[in-house]
């Protein structure tokens, strides 16, 4: 029953949950709130974000957080594959618009940070991962763009910020030669970025490697993949089974009927 | 059966969510309000607030340009209505209009209102019969702001300071 119920809970998170919390980030990752009115702006992601997205779907990929070749392959049935299919986009997307939420909008900052993003990921790609690993150090790189656009450049450039905030932003302003110009949003930006931001290492945690396969669907792999072995290699692999077999049965106890005989 | 079921909410489900995202990135709207009109204009129920419009209209007659084009955009907050919004252009040409020279910027946005009435209008069709007006087609209002606006000869003519707002 407890395994019944724990299959259940796992298809729902990996068909339903998970697709979920990706669109939502994709939904709010390039939502702002203007500090004039307090109206929404869409920001639409700009190229480098799709580019940063794809670096990070490969690092996923050698950092086994994902495994393609468990969510997509032909044994499993079309309908099965079509919703793996949609989860791996909607993560696609989700890290798209991750950095979209924690990018300035424009202006020399906008290039410094994807440009030090592009770094931290070209780096990665060469350096060893595990899972693990790999969600903390995304979690450390958001938290840190997210600290430097949402609160220090923020407050520096806040219009209601206090006159020494205010004479620190017109010294940055001035020493960059008006190139940093960042657009300014109402606090509810941050709030909106934070959360963002959480829902998407929170879906990466949730994510599995790979989704569990059918016990029977595994079986008809490997017999198939046995009957594909020449002859002496399936000889081989029938005298590996049958001292296992041979070890296991030495390892049992004896049963109670046996010890009465003696 | 049951995870198969799953699957199935699972893919419908998010299928309606990249719509909804797709449209939302598309439509923009400012506010939770906006997100509720641009939706109304979607699935087709969209409809003037008829009351707001003959207010508007009232207030345009009363030659009262500015109060009436704030209750038209009140009245048509999609700016979706071909009538309305040709009203709105004609309330930029009235107060822009002047015997001398014209308010270039008024009719800009005047310009504006009237393609927007002229790509909402049904079959791109237009006619409005009010006796009031003397432009009573999108054409005819687009064409006297488009000449508002382009510099020409005529300028000079003194004669010019004895014309008639339309």
């Amino acid at each position: 029953m407890r395994k019944e119920h724990r299959s259940k809970n796992e298809a729902l998170v990996q068909f339903i949950a998970l697709p979920m919390i990706f669109l939502t980030v994709t939904l709010l990752g390039g939502l702002r709130v203007s500090a004039e009115d307090r109206g929404f702006v869409f920001v639409v992601p700009p190229l480098i974000t799709l580019v940063l997205a794809v670096l990070l779907v490969v690092l996923f990929v050698r950092g086994r957080l994902i495994e393609i070749e468990r969510w997509l392959t032909s044994d499993q049935p079309p309908l099965t594959n079509l919703s793996h299919a949609l989860t791996l986009l909607s993560l696609f997307f989700a890290s798209s618009q991750a950095f979209n939420s924690v990018l300035p909008e424009s202006g020399l900052l906008f290039w410094l940070f994807s440009f030090f993003f592009l770094w931290t990921l070209w780096n990665n790609l060469y350096s060893f991962f595990d899972a693990t690993r790999l969600v903390r150090s995304l979690t450390v790189l958001f938290g840190t763009a997210f600290v430097l656009k949402h609160m220090i450049i923020a407050t520096l450039y806040a219009p209601e910020g206090s006159w020494l905030k205010k004479l620190a932003g017109v010294l940055l302003e001035g020493l960059s030669l008006g190139t940093l110009s960042p657009q300014v949003f109402a606090p509810a930006t941050g709030y909106i970025s934070f959360f963002t931001l959480a829902l998407y290492v929170g879906g990466l945690i949730l994510l599995p490697s790979g989704p569990k396969r059918d016990p029977r669907l595994e079986l008809q792999r490997i017999i198939a993949a046995y009957r594909g072995l020449p002859q002496n290699d399936r000889q081989l692999m029938s005298q590996v089974i049958n001292d296992d077999q041979k070890l296991l049965s030495a390892a049992e106890p004896p049963s109670p009927g046996d010890l009465q005989d003696h | 059966m049951q995870h198969r079921l799953i699957q199935v909410i699972g893919v419908i489900s998010t299928a309606l969510y990249v719509a909804f995202i797709i449209w939302i990135y598309a439509a923009a709207p400012r506010s939770f309000k906006e997100v509720a009109t641009s939706a109304e204009v979607t699935v087709g129920t969209y409809q003037v607030d008829q009351e707001k419009f003959d207010a508007a209209l009232r207030l345009f007659r009363q030659q009262q340009y500015r109060a009436a084009r704030d209750e038209w955009q009140r009245a048509d907050p999609a700016q979706r209505d071909a009538r309305t919004q040709f009203y709105v252009a004609y309330a930029f040409y009235r107060e822009g209009w002047g015997r001398v020279y014209n308010d270039t910027e008024l009719f800009k946005q005047g310009l504006a209102a009237i393609d927007r009435a002229i790509d909402s209008a049904p079959s791109g069709s237009l006619t409005i019969d009010d006796p009031d007006l003397q432009m009573h087609t999108p054409a005819e209002l687009k064409t006297e702001l488009q000449q508002g606006i382009e510099p020409s000869l005529s300028d000079f003519n003194p004669l010019k300071v004895f014309r008639q707002r339309k």
